[in-house]
């Protein structure tokens, strides 16, 4: 089997830029220049070689490179040494909205986005058809993009990308957009491209994404390939050592902490973390600000993360949890997802979740607390099953959800219709 | 674990045939000289009226000060002005928006297989488009002031193909340090408001001193708004030395434009 991408002996030097992106001419007659900047390795010395047809992942945490090698594998940008050399058309599912234009019109997206992505007018005009039929948008395909709800445009821009025909395929992060038919939708087109022998290189967060969809799997750490085989092997140890990684910079000996509820923190068992910054309290609170252990089902809830980092730490995520006594997950949220990082440093520092409706129903639950290393890489300070919360109301049942209901009875008229006609 | 590259099997990538390379260029340059024009006028009122109007408006401008408050004596002036004012719009129209055109567009920049080198083209194009289309209102001002057309109107797709590549030289040029120095937009204003002033748009070349002549015609503008006066205004032949020498040095300046612009963009995604 012929190799469709070898990439060998791959290193790129990056500049770790200040607060201003480029320089300015002021910077320039004032000696500022290049000298000053630090450098550091995006890529080391990658190698490796995916044969065609076959499906690669890339995995690792944020800034592991992933991102890079994808983009220098796609002919973006120059390495600072090694090669790459891919054999066949390239395409890519990258920042899908790019080239898009709010005041177009789909149709003229279509043709535009098309284009871009490399194919001709031609082309583009022979799929129009099977383009607007898989993004799902016949009856709006002649308004403006402006007047599209995000997932349209999302759908619009996968559908665009998906028709073309590349023979290697790139795909970072796109199949996290969308509600979840669309979601699937995406992961059959890929699979199809797969069927068809289209090599595919892909970079996911999503576990469960890799284990589907990749043959193998290259795992980046710092810049450098930390395995590279099988995906069920490497995904594993991948997932394994991220495990480790929070257990052996678990502290041994820490005090026991007792806390104001009489709950004790032991470390190992509902306490893991570095302890590099700690959580120091914890505060439920109702909508009104009082301190709760209880609240009815449907009311706010406000979680108050009070912190102390004792060295500096980097933009931490902070992250909360609601779970059953039976560790089951109820609800899991965090500041990465949200887009907001917690200020770097060191010293005492605080957070606040403020949960609009907790429409969970009535029970026994947790309120589990964590600060994590800004890339996932490993944990600072986490709490499990410490902080009690019991919700009240909602329907008993098995269920864990109780949004905002109402039954109505209503006669069938078809039925009272034929029970009269019967009745005559 | 480390599974190393199996190394031998020499391959290259196999690129398109030049035919389809070209088919692919010119569907890529259509389509994006067409966007850029909708997206213009797409949510104006008087949509492609505005190409024109604003040319109007400076030269309803010109021919009053320089007609009326400052009278300078020019013959037909609507028409001479009107020539210097066209062709200047598309020069530093072009330029402006080249400056912009590689830092507006990271996310084409960062995508896989787009050729960058094509977006100064983009910009040069659509504002040549724009150029072409006041032409007509041009037209009817010399049928207005009674000039003929003569024959050498067939000169004029020359004259703009050499304006064309002196402009697109710049841009390259423009394009690829405004990335890395953001100073260039500011320096760039000054320069072509500058330039303006040396360029004979609302004056004959002929009123500078004669000392000064020689320096004042390395301008190649200069030497560009002349042969555009001499199709349409004096129905003659451009003068064919000078129109070389500025063939010879735009040819010059887009090798080193594009050379410059295709060396810098491998450090582009870097800088955005």
């Amino acid at each position: 089997m012929q190799d469709a991408i070898v990439v060998d002996g791959l290193s790129k030097r990056f500049r770790r830029h200040g607060t201003q992106p480029a320089r300015t001419l002021k910077d320039l007659l004032l000696g500022r220049n290049m000298r000053r900047s630090e450098y550091f390795w995006g890529l080391r010395d990658v190698s490796f070689s995916v044969a065609q047809g076959r499906t690669v992942g890339f995995i690792g945490p944020n800034g592991a490179g992933k991102s890079t090698l994808m983009r220098l594998v796609g002919g973006v940008g120059l390495p600072n040494s090694g090669k790459v050399r891919t054999v066949g058309r390239i395409g890519a599912l990258l920042d899908l909205g790019s080239g898009l234009h709010h005041d177009l019109t789909g149709r003229e997206n279509i043709f535009v986005g098309g284009i871009i992505a490399g194919m001709t007018r031609a082309e583009v005009a022979r799929r129009f058809d099977a383009i607007v039929d898989f993004a799902e948008l016949e009856a709006f395909i002649d308004s403006p993009l402006r007047t599209y709800s995000t997932g349209m445009q999302m759908r619009l821009a996968f559908a665009v990308a998906a028709h073309i025909d590349p023979q290697i395929l790139l795909i970072d992060e796109v199949l996290a957009v969308g509600d979840l038919a669309f979601k699937q939708k995406c992961l059959e087109r890929i699979k199809k491209f797969k069927a068809q022998g289209c090599t595919i290189v892909l970079v996911s967060h999503e576990s469960s994404q890799v284990r589907q969809l990749c043959d193998e799997v290259i795992w980046l750490r710092n810049g450098a390939v930390n395995a590279h085989g099988p995906t069920e092997l490497v995904l594993n140890q991948y997932i394994t050592e991220m495990e480790d990684e929070t257990r052996r910079r678990t502290p041994t000996q820490a005090p026991t902490m007792r806390l104001p509820m009489g709950t004790e923190l032991r470390l190992n068992q509902n306490r893991f973390g570095s302890l590099e910054t700690q959580i120091e309290a914890v505060q439920l609170l109702s909508r009104r600000g009082y301190e709760v252990i209880e609240i009815d089902s449907g009311d706010a809830l406000q979680v108050v993360i009070a912190y102390n980092a004792l060295q500096a730490v980097e933009a931490p995520i902070a992250s909360v949890s609601i779970s059953r006594p039976d560790g089951s997950i109820c609800y899991d949220t965090n500041t990465a997802i949200a887009g907001q990082t917690l200020p770097t440093g060191a010293g005492p520092g605080q957070t606040v979740l403020q949960i609009e409706r907790l429409d969970l129903a009535g029970g026994e639950y947790f309120v589990n607390v964590g600060l994590h290393e800004r890339n996932w890489a490993y944990t600072y300070d986490y709490h499990w099953h410490t902080y009690p919360l019991r919700i009240v109301g909602g329907p008993g049942g098995e269920g864990v959800l109780c949004p905002p209901q109402q039954w109505s009875l209503e006669a069938r008229r078809e039925a009272q219709l034929s029970a009269e006609v019967a009745g005559q | 674990m480390h599974i190393l590259p199996q190394k031998g099997d020499a391959m290259a990538s196999r690129p398109l045939p030049i035919a389809a390379q070209l088919i692919y260029a010119r569907d890529l340059l259509r389509e994006l000289v067409s966007r850029d024009m909708k997206i213009r006028y797409k949510r104006s009122v008087l949509g492609i009226a505005w190409t024109m109007i604003n040319p109007l408006m400076q030269i309803l401008i010109f021919t009053f000060l320089f007609n009326r408050v400052l009278p300078l004596n020019i013959p037909h002036y609507t028409v001479f002005v009107f020539c210097g004012v066209l062709a200047w719009n598309w020069f530093q129209t072009s330029l402006y928006l080249a400056a912009g055109g590689i830092t507006e567009n990271r996310d084409l920049v960062r995508r896989p297989g787009f050729p960058v080198a094509v977006l100064p083209v983009v910009t040069v194009a659509t504002n040549m488009l724009h150029f072409l289309l006041s032409l007509p209102i041009l037209l009817v001002c010399i049928l207005i002031d009674g000039l003929p057309l003569s024959p050498a109107v067939a000169a004029f797709p020359l004259v703009l193909l050499v304006q064309f590549g002196l402009t697109l030289g710049l841009a390259y040029l423009i394009a690829a340090t405004h990335v890395f120095f953001r100073d260039v937009q500011h320096i760039l204003s000054i320069g072509l408001s500058l330039l303006f002033y040396l360029t004979p748009i609302f004056y004959t070349a002929d009123r500078v001193p004669a000392e000064y002549q020689q320096l004042y015609l390395l301008n190649p503008m200069a030497q560009l708004v002349s042969a555009y006066r001499a199709i349409f205004l004096q129905g003659i032949w451009p003068d064919g030395g000078a129109l070389l020498g500025v063939a010879i040095f735009a040819v010059a300046l887009f090798a080193l434009g594009y050379t410059i612009f295709v060396r810098a963009s491998y450090r582009f995604v870097e800088e955005l």
